[in-house]
């Protein structure tokens, strides 16, 4: 279900779509993202929905959740691969709770939610241009 | 009945010995003392069968329609008697005699005429061919000699005079009708018959139907003959000792079945000794072999269950199909075992009923043990039911403290780490500080909170399969493992047991070996998942003594496999965990 849509764009600003099914990460983490200097375009709490916001904003950043209930997060991601969104997965499990599939996911990287920060979103933000 | 049987006996032995006079003085040189005699002996052996079957199975009809089918075939002989009546009378019971025995072989072995196309062609069999003498006998008149018989005229009842050529030519198409076409129906319903019988009645039934295919052949070889002027002698002798030979092996293979019912209930005797030592899953062999069923299934009542159960104690329904028939065996009224056999055993009810009485009591001794495998078999899908609910009750947990507990606890980080960056100012050094110290305790119980999930069931477990989860499992190992897993998928029960061995096994070896090293192996072969964990530690380790083996033996064994662990002192251990799967 897409939760939330901003459809006036600061365009000195980088845009995020947010896709997790638990309204208070959400909440979180655009308070987070909007501290880092992102405009959080959308929130979406599943796969499809995240994967048809996607499509329809082109953010700069997809935070996405790896579990969800319906697709998976590696499934969306596979959707998205190739378009300009760079896509950052995020889960409360480790890597290494993860098949292969996981760890060859074309995303731009993986930070535990209890590590998410501004910090660690710019390290690895910086790290790929 | 039995006074009956004696004078039908000694009126046929006595009618034997007229229609072989009947034949010696009137056919002249169209007979021999010897086919005579034969076509007596032949008579006489329908005879004597038809009276032995009567008098073992008189509810069957079959012993009175083969006494029948015997003194019809005597009678048919007065037909060659120069006496008017004699030879109208014989004439049209002599042509219908042959319908008889062809009546006797369709109703074997139960003496009735079950099959609606049989039954039609026995009916027409009987009509068109009395209504064929009939008519023969309404144009003969002694001008031109019938078929079979010698060249004296004789003289119909019911003759209209100056007809012969058309008698002749009734009489042609009779044989061409009735011993042609009728001859060939009556082959392809023997052969139908055959096709479609039960192995067993197949075995019962093939020597007297083979016997009557080889009379329904002459008869079409006659019908044949209509069409040639003058068949040669020889061959016609050939043929008529064929006939003979025929009619001599069908009432023969009618005491044979008969005698192989004697046989085998002789046998049941047999069956009384043989089952003394026989173990209970072995009942249904001799069994068989006393009833000459291979197909036979002995199957079990359990009252508790209301209901059947094989050898092996599992669930079993009676079939309801046609080529099966059930005996239900009961003891003081109540069911101890139904036999499932092949219906022909019907036509030998005594022999079921012997066997039956001969294997009571083993049945009983089988039925307690049947009793007991289902009782075991319950506890076993009890085991398995056990194991795969607390499997889910795990995942249930597992996903719980992943979507709850989990989820707020880093919701609530991330919100501090948020109120820690705005108050980054540094107007309350003492503030940032505990926001900072809360942070990170929030962040090791999330991290002890995902130690806990993970141990009660790996998520990875269940979302890529066994060789994904020992992979996490062996990189979170604090020493070396060689890790060889098979790839694919498995039922969950399988997966998380086996997943459960090697966890319990690297736990074990971490806590108690002393071990450098390590190889996990899993392998998939004749249908099963064996999980192999090996270690070069100090060995000793014995599952009964330790509580965590034990409910890993207990988990294994559960879904019917087998859990051993080899740990010599100094000598390392090694736990193979052997669980059947599916695929």
């Amino acid at each position: 279900m897409v939760l939330g849509l901003i459809l006036c764009d600061d365009s000195n600003m980088p845009t995020a779509l947010i896709v997790d099914d638990h309204a208070a990460f959400r909440a979180s983490v655009r308070t987070l993202l909007q501290d880092e200097g992102f405009q959080v375009v959308g929130e979406a709490e599943d796969g499809r929905s995240g994967l048809e916001l996607a499509r329809a904003l082109d953010p700069d950043l997809v935070l996405l959740d790896v579990a969800l209930p319906d697709l998976s997060g590696l499934d969306v991601a596979a959707g998205l691969a190739g378009g300009r969104s760079k896509v950052v997965l995020v889960s409360s499990r480790r890597p290494e709770d993860f098949g292969a599939r996981f760890r060859e996911a074309p995303v731009l990287g993986f930070i535990a939610k209890d590590e998410l920060s501004g910090p660690a979103l710019s390290d690895l933000l910086e790290e790929s241009l | 009945m039995k006074t009956l049987r004696l004078v039908l006996l000694a009126a046929g032995l006595a009618l034997g010995v007229i229609a072989y006079r009947v034949q010696i003085h009137n056919l002249g040189v169209f007979t021999t003392p010897a086919r005579a005699s034969a076509i007596v002996i032949g008579a006489w052996l329908f005879l004597v069968a038809g009276i032995v079957a009567w008098s073992r199975r008189p509810a069957n009809r079959l012993g009175p329609l083969m006494t029948a089918a015997g003194i019809a075939l005597l009678l048919r002989q007065l037909r060659y008697s120069h006496d008017g009546v004699l030879f109208t009378v014989f004439f049209i019971v002599g042509e219908l005699s042959y319908w008889v025995v062809a009546h006797a072989a369709f109703a074997y072995p139960s003496g009735r005429l079950t099959d609606r196309l049989e039954r039609l062609l026995i009916k027409s069999g009987y009509t068109i061919t009395f209504f064929f003498t009939i008519a023969i006998l309404i144009f003969y008149d002694g001008s031109r000699p019938l078929r079979f018989f010698d060249r004296a005229p004789r003289g119909s009842l019911i003759s209209i005079s100056g007809h012969g050529e058309v008698a002749v030519t009734v009489q042609k198409a009779f044989v061409i009708v009735v011993w042609g076409i009728l001859g060939v129906v009556a082959i392809a319903l023997i052969v139908r018959k055959l096709v479609r019988a039960t192995p067993r009645a197949r075995r019962i039934l093939a020597p007297l139907l083979i016997a009557a295919i080889t009379v329904g052949l002459r008869a079409i070889f006659e019908s044949v003959f209509t069409f040639v002027e003058r068949p040669s002698a020889i061959l016609y002798e050939y043929l008529f000792w064929w006939q003979i030979a025929a009619f001599i092996a069908l009432p023969v293979a009618l005491l044979a079945g008969l005698l192989r019912a004697r046989l085998a209930r002789a046998g049941v005797g047999d069956l009384v000794l043989e089952l003394e030592g026989t173990p209970p899953q072995g009942i249904r062999d001799a069994l068989s072999r006393a009833l000459d069923d291979p197909t036979l299934e002995v199957l079990f009542w359990l009252p508790e269950r209301n209901g059947f159960v094989d050898a092996a104690g599992r669930g079993a329904e009676l079939p309801s199909v046609d080529n099966r028939t059930i005996t239900t065996l009961e003891n003081a009224g109540e069911p101890i075992a139904a036999l499932v056999h092949d219906p022909s055993l019907l036509e030998e009810p005594k022999l079921v009923e012997a066997a039956g009485a001969a294997a009571r009591l083993a049945l009983e001794n089988a039925r307690l043990h049947a009793q007991t495998r289902a009782q075991l078999e319950q506890v076993r899908e009890s085991r398995v039911r056990i194991v795969t609910t607390a499997d889910e009750e795990r995942r249930r947990i597992e996903r719980d403290i992943h979507d709850g507990a989990q989820q707020r606890l880093v919701a609530l980080a991330l919100q501090l780490r948020s109120a820690q960056r705005r108050l980054m100012d540094g107007s309350d050094p003492e503030v940032d500080r505990l926001l900072a110290a809360t942070v990170n305790e929030l962040q090791v119980a999330v991290e002890e909170l995902r130690e806990l999930a993970r141990g009660v069931h790996p998520a990875i477990l269940t979302e890529d399969g066994l060789a994904a989860a020992l992979e996490s499992l062996v990189s979170r190992t604090p020493f070396p493992v060689d890790l060889d897993a098979a790839e694919g998928r498995l039922p969950a029960q399988v997966e998380a047991t086996a997943y459960f061995v090697a966890c319990e096994a690297l736990a074990n070896i971490v806590k108690h070996a002393g071990a450098s090293s390590a190889i996990v192996r899993t392998v998939r072969q004749n249908g099963l998942l064996v999980v192999e964990v090996e270690d070069d530690g100090i060995g000793g380790a014995i599952a009964a003594n330790g509580s965590g083996l034990r409910g890993l033996a207990d988990r294994v064994e559960a879904l019917g496999g087998r859990f051993r662990v080899e740990s010599p002192v100094n000598g390392g251990t090694r736990i193979v965990g052997e669980i059947p799967c599916a695929s």
